[in-house]
């Protein structure tokens, strides 16, 4: 391909040419497909919008009390169990009533408290709190179990102090160990600040697989991709532009959940550059779609496709942290999550939005990114190269 | 006509009145009323979306309408109850290849199934099948899968399964299209056998004209009316008109003459058609040569008009086709187009094996700048695949072969940029409008960005699509899809042209324009036209044809010189008028004339010597008392030439 320097910047241009008008194409597809679209506003929208406002956190739990004493010690330590966490579901007369509850889910603790409660208090005699936790879910039964073990146990420190004598001038002169924690990224602790972010970075990654295997089996499923083989375009001037074109649809969609949604309704501080983070997405969507035309070489139709996404996506989110954090799988699995792309967009995602890391600091997970995704989005381009070659 | 043979008195099977479908506000089938006879083959012809399938699975109680009456057997069908109760008593095949059987089931497999669905005792159930697979031929297939069945095989199985609980009427919704000649003269011979033996009753649907005259009676329908019903013979008469055939010269010039005065002409190969509305043969020829005063006629001859004449007659007196300057556009790039002598499409030698399967095997032709080549054949003998080998989209295995200039081993995508391309199935972008379309098509073709309105505005007039450009290409009927295909495949001015079966499922009137668009493209722009093809009717526009069998060239030759060769070899059709019909095919099938089959109420038998034939035939129904009403030779039709062709092959194959 040499030649004179005049013919080979025409042939440059037509094929910029092709590709702009094929991305147009795709565009203006994309733009008829009512259902698509509605599909694509609720996955970045309300989806993200639903995944911030539910929380993980104990809100108001029902906590019903067997109170075999009845005395003023075990009115204080019931009233103890409050809002916001939990909810005094009122009093049942017997264990076995309490169990039911349980069982039929009405409610998520049971706390017992024995006769003569207060009375063997007084005496300074030991005295056991039954509590009785439904840890089927098992985070919320967790949490149950250890916020009610704090409240009596402040409550029985409480009654300790009091019955030294200590009062509140004195206390200062008690040895005791304070913890005096700082929550650094998310001061409050706020599920819609981590929540809504996995989200996203999830709804990014079924839309950068789905939306390029949609578009290309699309052209199979009508056999409009036999119109474009007999033309001059090569399977690269076919597949880029779908790629392209749905990283563009996806940008557009991440623009418009971040600010109306996260920001907007959520208040996420977005510390880092957000040049970077599209700069991230883009590299993320754009070579993930690898695996969507991967999907869309193997299918015949539309169904066939999304339930290969499913089947890619599934190990894909789980051996990404965003459900389950690497901490708590076991060592094979956290190895294999070096493999999920996912895995790596989520640290950056993270460190650029929460914690306003920069290039330096996320370098590491970009070289990742960018290896594991160069893999992919080549062996998905030699697929397709193969199959319309 | 005396039908007391095969027709019963009694009341109707099937009696529509009436009828109305809708689909939201889509009006389907807008008042039609017929009805069918015991022991009838009854046709619905009409293009797509006409409303056969609306009506004819009314009448195959599985879908249900909107006004009118319906009775089946007698019995009125107003509910689902009432539907249920005919169902066992009929038989419904719907349209599409196979598309009731299971692929991934057996021949003998399906058919099991569909007899348990139907409580077919097995004793029953052993004797049937056995009787129609070897009627069907597919008795050496029986542990085959279905989906490895060729398209004519689907076909006849679907027959056979729609047939095993031995209905007393048979719904076909186009058992025929996209299936070859050969296949389809199969299928017909089996359902006039079946109906012959078992006096069962047939409601059939078909968008080949040209087999009207397999029904007893049939209506021809047209955007949701049944614009005309009867027997063949009493539509044709009608429509009076006649229909005069000639030869001119300078054709383009001629034709351009005719169409100023009748809408109805059209350029077939060498030859002009016009069909004049209202004339006798003798004025409608005084006409046509008073319009060609001055130029150079020959061959005149008035001749029957054919049934889609008649058709195309009735739609024209009922909506006017607008007349566009469409013929006067140029679509040619620059300039004038090249003189006709270049050669624009070579084949040698060519080859193509998939694993252990040669699709095409040593295939060569040769096609001019402004010659219309067709490439006839069954299904899976190998046009497609010699089609993908040319326009570079898969490498033949061996041999060699020059598109537009361009060696077709080496410059692929040379050759891509060069030629246009229309495909089998429509292949453009439905969610986009045509404007789009065309746009997009432009673009990927390399068409200057300064020259791309200009482009597209040619092939718009060229193709009649002004008034359609803004609109969805989905919402637009079969023929301007088609249409605008070729409008895509020509927006860049290619000089060859690939067509393969553009026109399947469009109406007649529909393909005549995309016809008429074809003819001037090669005749005046010189551009030449390679097209596939299972319309007959439609072959005999080529210039020159090739008929393809299991990958090889069986024969290669213009139209006339096929037919003319035909004759030569196993002599002339015979077209026998018998009364009664059934004992008389009987008789000449007794008598040695094998190839006798029956069209409707018609014999046609193949004989070389037509004197001798027609005075055994009349001795022969002499003595079996037999009345002989007409007996008249018939020039083969292209798809006699199709049919004998390929037959004469496949014996040579098992005889070798």
């Amino acid at each position: 391909m040499n030649g004179d320097p005049a013919e080979s910047r025409a042939r440059l241009y037509l094929w910029w040419s092709r590709l702009a008008a094929m991305t147009a194409k795709e565009l203006i597809q994309f733009g008829r497909d009512t259902l698509l679209l509605i599909a694509i506003a609720y996955l970045f929208i309300f989806d993200i919008y639903m995944a911030g406002s539910v929380s993980m956190q104990l809100n108001h739990a029902v906590v019903v009390v067997h109170d075999a004493d009845h005395s003023a010690a075990s009115r204080e330590l019931v009233y103890r169990f409050r809002p916001p966490y939990f909810k005094l579901g009122g009093e049942v007369l017997d264990n076995r009533e309490g169990q039911r509850l349980l069982d039929q889910g009405q409610a998520l603790v049971v706390l017992d408290i024995p006769p003569d409660f207060e009375h063997d208090i007084r005496k300074g005699k030991p005295v056991d709190v039954q509590v009785q936790v439904d840890a089927s879910n098992t985070v919320l039964g967790f949490l149950a179990a250890s916020y009610s073990a704090q409240i009596i146990g402040q409550y029985g420190f409480d009654q300790a102090l009091s019955r030294l004598g200590v009062t509140e001038r004195s206390i200062q002169n008690v040895p005791m160990i304070q913890s005096q924690h700082r929550v650094w990224y998310n001061p409050n602790q706020r599920d819609a600040w981590f929540m809504p972010i996995a989200e996203l970075l999830t709804v990014i990654t079924i839309m950068a697989i789905m939306l390029p295997a949609a578009a290309a089996v699309r052209e199979k499923e009508r056999g409009t991709i036999e119109q474009l083989l007999v033309s001059p375009l090569t399977p690269i001037q076919i597949l880029l532009p779908k790629v392209i074109a749905m990283t563009l649809v996806i940008l557009l969609g991440t623009a418009v959940s971040l600010f109306f949604v996260l920001y907007g309704m959520f208040d996420v501080p977005m510390k880092g550059s957000l040049v970077l983070f599209f700069a991230v997405t883009t590299l993320y969507t754009f070579t993930t779609a690898g695996l969507g035309l991967y999907i869309a070489t193997l299918s015949r139709n539309l169904a066939q496709a999304a339930l290969l996404a499913i089947l890619v996506l599934m190990p894909m989110i789980f051996l990404s942290g965003a459900w389950t954090p690497p901490e708590a799988m076991p060592a094979g699995m956290r190895t294999a999550m070096f493999l999920s792309p996912l895995y790596y967009f989520i640290e950056m995602g993270y460190g650029i939005l929460l914690k306003g890391a920069g290039l330096d600091v996320l370098w590491d997970s970009l070289q990742g990114l960018a290896l594991l995704g160069m893999v992919i989005f080549g062996f998905g381009v030699w697929r397709f190269k193969r199959q319309f070659g | 006509m005396g039908q007391a043979a095969m027709v019963g008195k009694d009341a109707p099977v099937v009696r529509v009145q009436d009828f109305v479908k809708r689909y939201r506000k889509q009006m389907a089938v807008d008042g039609a009323s017929l009805s069918i006879d015991r022991g009838e083959i009854y046709g619905l012809i009409g293009p797509d979306g006409a409303g056969k399938s609306s009506l004819m699975k009314a009448i195959a109680g599985v879908l249900s309408f909107d006004g009118g009456t319906l009775h089946i057997f007698g019995e009125k069908i107003d509910s689902e109850a009432a539907a249920e109760r005919v169902k066992g008593r009929l038989g419904f095949m719907p349209q599409g290849l196979g598309l009731n059987l299971y692929p991934e089931l057996s021949v003998e497999e399906n058919i099991d199934f569909f007899a348990e669905l139907r409580d077919v005792p097995p004793a029953e159930l052993a004797q049937r099948k056995h009787k129609l697979l070897a009627m069907t031929r597919l008795d050496n297939f029986r542990d085959r899968p279905m989906k490895q069945l060729s398209g004519g095989m689907k076909q006849k199985l679907g027959l056979v399964c729609t047939l095993i609980h031995e209905p007393e009427l048979i719904i076909l919704d186009e058992p025929t299209t996209g299936v070859d000649p050969v296949s389809r003269r199969d299928f017909w011979m089996i359902l006039t056998q079946l109906l012959r033996e078992r006096g069962v009753t047939a409601l059939v649907s078909t968008a080949y004209m040209d087999e009207a005259a397999r029904f007893h009676r049939l209506s021809l329908m047209f955007d949701g009316r049944v614009l005309i019903e009867g027997e063949p013979d009493t539509i044709l008469r009608e429509v009076p008109g006649a229909l005069v055939e000639l030869v001119a010269e300078p054709q383009v010039e001629a034709l351009l003459r005719l169409k100023t005065r009748f809408p109805q002409a059209e350029a077939v190969g060498p030859k002009l058609r016009v069909f004049v509305p209202g004339a006798t043969p003798q004025l409608a020829r005084a006409q046509v040569e008073a319009q060609l005063e001055g130029l150079m006629v020959s061959e005149m001859q008035a001749v029957a008009p054919e049934l889609e004449d008649a058709f195309i007659a009735l739609l024209q007196q009922r909506q006017p086709a607008g007349q566009d300057d469409a013929r006067q556009t140029q679509v040619w790039l620059d300039g004038d187009p090249p003189k006709g002598d270049g050669i624009a499409i070579a084949a040698r030698e060519l080859s193509r094996d998939f694993d252990h399967f040669r699709a095409v095997d040593r295939v060569s032709f040769e096609v001019r700048q402004g010659e219309i080549f067709g490439l006839l054949g069954a299904n899976g003998a190998g046009k497609t695949t010699a089609i993908k080998m040319l326009t570079g989209i898969l490498p033949p295995t061996g041999g060699a072969g020059t598109v537009a200039g361009a060696d077709m081993r080496r410059a692929g995508l040379a050759i891509k940029g060069r030629i246009g391309y229309v495909s089998q199935a429509f292949s453009l972008y439905q969610d986009m409008t045509v404007q789009e379309n065309l746009r997009l098509f432009a673009r990927i073709y390399g068409v200057p960005g300064s020259r791309l309105a200009e482009r597209i505005g040619r092939v718009v007039a060229l193709a009649g699509l002004s008034g359609v450009t803004a609109q969805l290409v989905s919402k637009l009927p079969m023929g301007i899809r088609q249409r605008l295909a070729l409008a895509c495949a020509l927006v860049h001015g290619p000089r060859v042209l690939f067509l393969d079966e553009p026109t399947s499922g469009v109406d007649p009137i529909g393909r005549r324009r995309f016809w008429e668009i074809l003819v001037h493209l090669a005749r005046i722009e010189q551009v030449a036209i390679l097209i596939t093809t299972h319309y007959m009717s439609e072959a005999e526009h080529c210039d020159h044809l090739a008929l393809m069998h299991a990958g090889r060239i069986i024969a290669d030759d213009t139209p006339a010189a096929l037919k003319a060769a035909l004759q030569q070899e196993a002599g002339q059709v015979l077209d026998i008028g018998a009364e009664p019909v059934l004992p008389a095919l009987e008789a000449l099938e007794q008598a040695g004339f094998s190839d006798a089959a029956l069209f409707g109420e018609r014999i046609h038998l193949l004989a070389r010597d037509i004197t001798a034939a027609e005075a055994r035939i009349r001795t022969l129904f002499a003595e079996r008392g037999i009345q002989l009403r007409d007996i008249a030779p018939r020039t083969p039709t292209l798809e006699d030439v199709f049919v004998h062709r390929i037959l004469q092959q496949e014996q040579q194959e098992a005889s070798a």
